[in-house]
């Protein structure tokens, strides 16, 4: 399973270049998810269906859904707060357990949620040969995808921390033949020490999903428009992409037309020359809004990601 | 005769004094080698304190780690918050401790 991410500036035609990609993948007889992970869809728009959280079958090879972020952000917030309600059982007891739903306010929620609704995306689509996701607003993509990284190194971090503490654990116990402190026998095998193996789960879990984003499994399509507005935040995408260690593999300018050849190479060059190695390049087309069959984009964008490709 | 062998069984003085000594150096090994981990464990706690703190880290304005990891750690640290809320409430005699567990202060 091959995943493509559109990323790109608000306006510049990530729904429609994602949708267009998916619609032609599907055509040569792959079996392709498109997937909107953009709060404001309009994946349904275009195909001119009704879409929600549940897959959509559009033709034998194409199924479409609509992530519902609120839903994943709201299942977040009930897993986190059954846990601490469950730690804290007795504020059942006074009804003060409903005061943990403040947490849907704490910052970082959006993103938490939509990395589970990633990682939930992958472990469940080992069915299809693609999966094309249209992504939200610049800002959000970049932090959901420096999400599993992030919490690799936290993880990490504690791991190493956690197997000192078990290390001096097992001198002790070694020595004196118990490790008993206030009454609570301790852990001292990395093997019985559940904290060790909630940071293994943990890494394990996210581990996956950044292995997958980094790896060839994984393309990433920058979409912009031949005017230097959109250049700009098509360079801050590929400078946050490149931090992360994520490739661009293909720049497609969207909207194009004959007459602005000469700004399209200017944007395309400038751009393009601060990507390594170097992506496939397209450019589509403007063509008028269409209200019938906006997925056809009139542009060969399926060969930009097919290993086959001319 | 039952008095007797009742009598025959009861450890004599020789091995009372025995048990009694050996006892005594039980005792006397158990507290040498808890002075000898004393220091180790002195450290464990001090790992187990700065674990907390750093996954804890908005407790204390620190920059924390992202919040579910915290949470999800949450129900398997009770020994170790314990040890965050000793450790803050010795923090100014931080010193007198550990000189303690050095036997220093003697």
């Amino acid at each position: 399973m091959k995943t493509i991410f559109f990323t790109g500036k608000g306006g510049v035609g990530k729904s429609t270049t994602s949708c267009g990609t998916a619609f032609q993948l599907a055509e040569l007889g792959h079996k392709v998810l498109a997937i909107s992970f953009d709060p404001a869809h309009n994946l349904g728009d275009i195909f001119d269906v009704r879409l929600s959280h549940r897959k959509r079958k559009f033709t034998a090879n194409l199924d479409l859904q609509e992530a519902d972020l609120d839903r994943a952000a709201q299942d977040y917030i009930k897993r986190n707060t059954d846990i601490l309600t469950e730690v804290y059982s007795y504020t059942k007891a006074f009804n003060i357990d409903k005061y943990f739903n403040v947490l849907r306010h704490a910052p970082g929620v959006e993103e938490y949620a939509a990395l589970t609704a990633l990682q939930q995306l992958l472990q469940t689509s080992g069915d299809y040969d693609y999966v094309v996701i249209d992504t939200p607003p610049t800002a959000l993509t970049l932090r959901i995808l420096a999400l599993p990284r992030i919490s690799i190194t936290w993880i990490d971090r504690l791991r190493r921390i956690r197997s000192e503490i078990l290390d001096k654990r097992h001198t002790v116990h070694t020595v004196t033949g118990k490790y008993v402190e206030e009454g609570t026998k301790l852990a001292y095998d990395a093997k019985e020490d559940r904290v060790m193996q909630k940071l293994k789960e943990l890494f394990d879990r996210y581990v996956d999903v950044a292995k997958h984003l980094s790896s060839d499994a994984n393309q990433i399509a920058v979409v912009f428009n031949p005017d230097y507005l959109s250049l700009r935040e098509s360079q801050r995408i590929v400078e946050g992409l490149t931090d992360l260690r994520l490739p661009v593999s293909a720049a497609i300018t969207n909207k194009y037309t004959p007459g602005l050849k000469e700004v399209a190479d200017s944007v395309e060059s400038e751009l393009v020359g601060k990507i390594s190695p170097r992506p496939r390049l397209a450019r589509v087309p403007w063509q008028p809004y269409k209200r019938e069959k906006a997925y056809e984009v009139g542009f060969d964008l399926a060969s930009l990601f097919t290993p086959d490709r001319p | 005769m039952g008095n007797n062998s009742s009598e025959d069984r009861r450890p004599g003085p020789i091995r009372r004094l025995f048990a009694t000594i050996r006892r005594g150096l039980a005792g006397l090994d158990a507290a040498h080698r808890e002075r000898m981990t004393a220091l180790t464990a002195y450290e464990a706690r001090e790992l187990e304190n700065v674990f907390v703190l750093l996954l804890f880290g908005s407790f204390t304005g620190m920059p924390a780690p992202p919040s579910f990891i915290a949470v999800e750690l949450l129900p398997f640290l009770e020994h170790e918050m314990r040890v965050l809320n000793r450790r803050a409430e010795n923090a100014s005699d931080a010193l007198a401790e550990l000189m303690g567990t050095l036997d220093a202060d003697a």
